[in-house]
């Protein structure tokens, strides 16, 4: 964190070259939720009562608590059954605690066990704790060892997602439950909110700016869309949805023409065809073509130029990608010929800017 | 109880954390004033120096007896959260998780909390590392053996070009990019070695202990690169998250136009000129000068071979 001073007043701003960090800063925002005093103290009172293994009713544990820890103090901290019972109940949907039944009465016990080998997992732990979407847990997990490896950096690494961790960990398991999810948005530009029903199909992640897509069907229109996470204010799972592997094919079948993460919404696709030539010993560009192509094809005309070929559900989005060839691009065609235009002006306007006054912006 | 709720629960907070590690001292019988003090500054927020030395001392939070002494009969541990075993689960289902091998027992009952094929990078590169490839596990291995013992690494290497080398180094980090799908070894002892593309090492042997490097001095300098933005087409929001990774400083010049400072490894100018390059008229290289050479005579380039006209 730093700041600059200037005639606008002080900016204070947060700037880290996220390849020379371990781990992901923003993950303590998970890590700073508020309690009561209650919560605390219960927490470290009811895993110590069952650490011995017992099972014990809530009454049982209330009793202990008054008993062995309230009767050395003064009294002024006041617990009643239920406030335990539901603590109780909180830490068996968490997973903490087991729940059994001995005649009427519910009895929990700690579940410690089975339980992986953290120490075995350390590394594995360091890795996905920051590759991973929902690294955050792992973030988690690795604070419960005293020494945690440093084995790995991160390079194209986009720490923001974190934020958005809380939302990804509602989605992905409706996902594994084929469950349709009701969402709260707002709109990135106006700010307003609105709400889809959508039944969540895949998570889409960009690697090149860290961006995070739900892409679902639309239970009203019956479209794939694709809706940007960090929209996303709220999550209501729903029903199970029955025709979850139908949408799963349909995606599938579209999955072919998906180069990002838009499309038209008539859902007719764009023909692309861009031709590049290069000297004999720029064996790179082929091979760039090869790894980057995405749905597209790559074919080798001669030894000096390559051509791919791409039918895509929005043409507009190879651009960005299309612009990182300028200097060998011998032929652009686009069945949208407004895609081949936008790409002229720009370059147009590009000549303009490196070529007139020094930073001349137009 | 929905899943979300689960992520946002006190318990995996840096204030149990810290009163979990005091409440451990204290059942040594080795707690002092100042080691609170010392725990929850090393482990907690800033405003937890306060905070939790004074609910502790004044009985809000009755877990010490006079201030010093556990009332808790057993060292406080947790067992793990269901969400927590949940992704573990779904981790054994990730190709890279070969490269680690951690034993799948205490998780055979658990439910993985998403399916391995849930994500979609859809802009990764294809030529992704060989992680089921046995060489390659060995080699990942025993790099990870050297850097966690501070060992230096006899590495026999094939380059792009198919030339073999054989070199020694002193590894310090294992680098992962997400966008390639690939790891490169970092080390120091032969500078035109220092980065090496993980997969392309044939094989690597251990050799004898040495003295850690400094991480800061063995991290290359870095270079300044200065673009000027013009906030249209949402430029803003797209430039500054495509290069948010950097170190970077922004600053608003007037009305819709921006100065980006950014700092950058050298070895990465050819990668970083096509991603200025992808953004089109919407960013402008101003320095370094060598750079802005490149991008007019590729701007040029271009126009002869497409001239477009107007």
């Amino acid at each position: 964190m730093s700041f600059r001073q200037d005639a606008s007043g002080k900016n204070v701003f947060l700037s880290v070259d996220s390849r020379h960090i371990p781990r992901n800063p923003l993950y303590k925002a998970f890590k700073a939720k508020s309690f009561t005093c209650k919560d605390i103290t219960l927490h470290f009172y009811i895993l110590d009562i069952l650490a011995d293994g017992q099972a014990l009713s809530a009454g049982q544990i209330t009793d202990r608590i008054h008993r062995d820890y309230l009767s050395r103090f003064d009294g002024s901290f006041a617990l009643d059954e239920s406030t335990v019972r539901k603590k109780l109940q909180e830490y068996a949907a968490l997973g903490l605690l087991g729940q059994k039944k001995e005649g009427c009465a519910t009895l929990f016990f700690r579940s410690d066990s089975p339980a992986p080998d953290l120490t075995a997992w350390a590394e594995a732990l360091a890795f996905f704790s920051e590759e991973n979407p929902l690294g955050v847990i792992g973030s988690f997990l690795l604070d419960r060892l005293g020494q945690q490896p440093d084995l790995f950096r991160f390079k194209h690494h986009y720490i923001l997602h974190a934020l958005d961790s809380d939302i990804l960990c509602d989605l992905a398991p409706a996902v594994s439950e084929h469950r349709t999810v009701e969402l709260t948005l707002r709109h990135l530009r106006g700010g307003r909110d609105y709400r889809r029903t959508v039944c969540p199909l895949k998570i889409y992640i960009s690697t090149q700016t860290g961006r995070q897509y739900l892409l679902g069907r639309h239970s009203k229109s019956g479209r794939l869309l694709f809706l940007r996470v960090d929209a996303i204010l709220q999550i209501h799972t729903g029903k199970t949805e029955e025709n979850f592997e139908q949408y799963l094919e349909e995606y599938q079948a579209q999955k072919e023409h998906i180069w990002g993460v838009s499309s038209h919404s008539d859902g007719h696709l764009d023909r692309i065809e861009l031709t590049l030539r290069h000297r004999p010993e720029e064996e790179f560009i082929p091979q760039r073509l090869l790894r980057e192509k995405r749905c597209g094809q790559m074919e080798i005309l001669d030894s000096q130029t390559c051509r791919f070929t791409a039918e895509v559900c929005d043409a507009v989005e190879l651009l960005p990608w299309l612009r990182t060839f300028i200097g060998r691009i011998v032929q652009l065609k686009c069945s949208d010929p407004a895609v081949v235009e936008m790409f002229r002006q720009d370059l147009t306007r590009m000549q303009a800017l490196y070529g007139g006054d020094a930073d001349a912006v137009q | 109880m929905g899943v979300m709720r689960m992520l946002f629960s006190e318990i995996y907070g840096s204030y149990f954390r810290v009163v979990a590690a005091i409440l451990a001292e204290a059942g040594d019988g080795s707690l002092t004033p100042a080691k609170i003090t010392r725990l929850v500054q090393k482990e907690a927020f800033a405003e937890s120096t306060l905070a939790i030395p004074a609910a502790l001392r004044s009985g809000s939070w009755p877990l010490l007896e006079g201030g010093l002494r556990p009332v808790l009969r057993h060292r406080p541990t947790m067992p793990l959260t269901l969400l927590q075993k949940r992704w573990m689960k779904a981790l054994l289902a990730d190709p890279r998780i070969s490269l680690f091998a951690p034993s799948a027992a205490g998780l055979e009952d658990v439910k993985p909390l998403f399916g391995p094929d849930l994500f979609v990078w859809f802009d990764r590169h294809a030529d992704g590392d060989p992680y089921q490839d046995p060489r390659y596990i060995q080699c990942f291995r025993t790099a990870c053996q050297a850097i966690r013992e501070k060992r230096r690494l006899q590495v026999c290497f094939v380059s792009q070009g198919g030339a073999r080398h054989t070199f020694n180094c002193l590894p310090y980090r294992l680098e992962y990019s997400s966008k390639d799908d690939k790891f490169r070894l970092l080390s120091r002892g032969n500078a035109r070695f220092g980065t090496v593309n993980l997969a392309g090492i044939c094989s690597c042997r251990l050799l004898e202990p040495a003295e850690s490097p400094d991480s800061s001095s063995a991290e290359p300098p870095l270079a300044r690169m200065t673009l000027l933005l013009r906030d249209e087409r949402n430029g803003l929001e797209r430039v500054l998250l495509h290069f948010s990774h950097f170190e970077k400083e922004s600053r608003k010049l007037e009305d819709h136009l921006y100065q980006l400072r950014l700092w950058y490894d050298k070895q990465d100018e050819s990668e970083l000129l096509i991603r200025v390059l992808s953004f089109g008229p919407v960013l402008k290289l101003l320095e370094p000068k060598e750079l802005v050479e490149q991008v007019k005579a590729r701007i040029r380039s271009q126009l002869a071979l497409i001239p477009f006209p107007e």
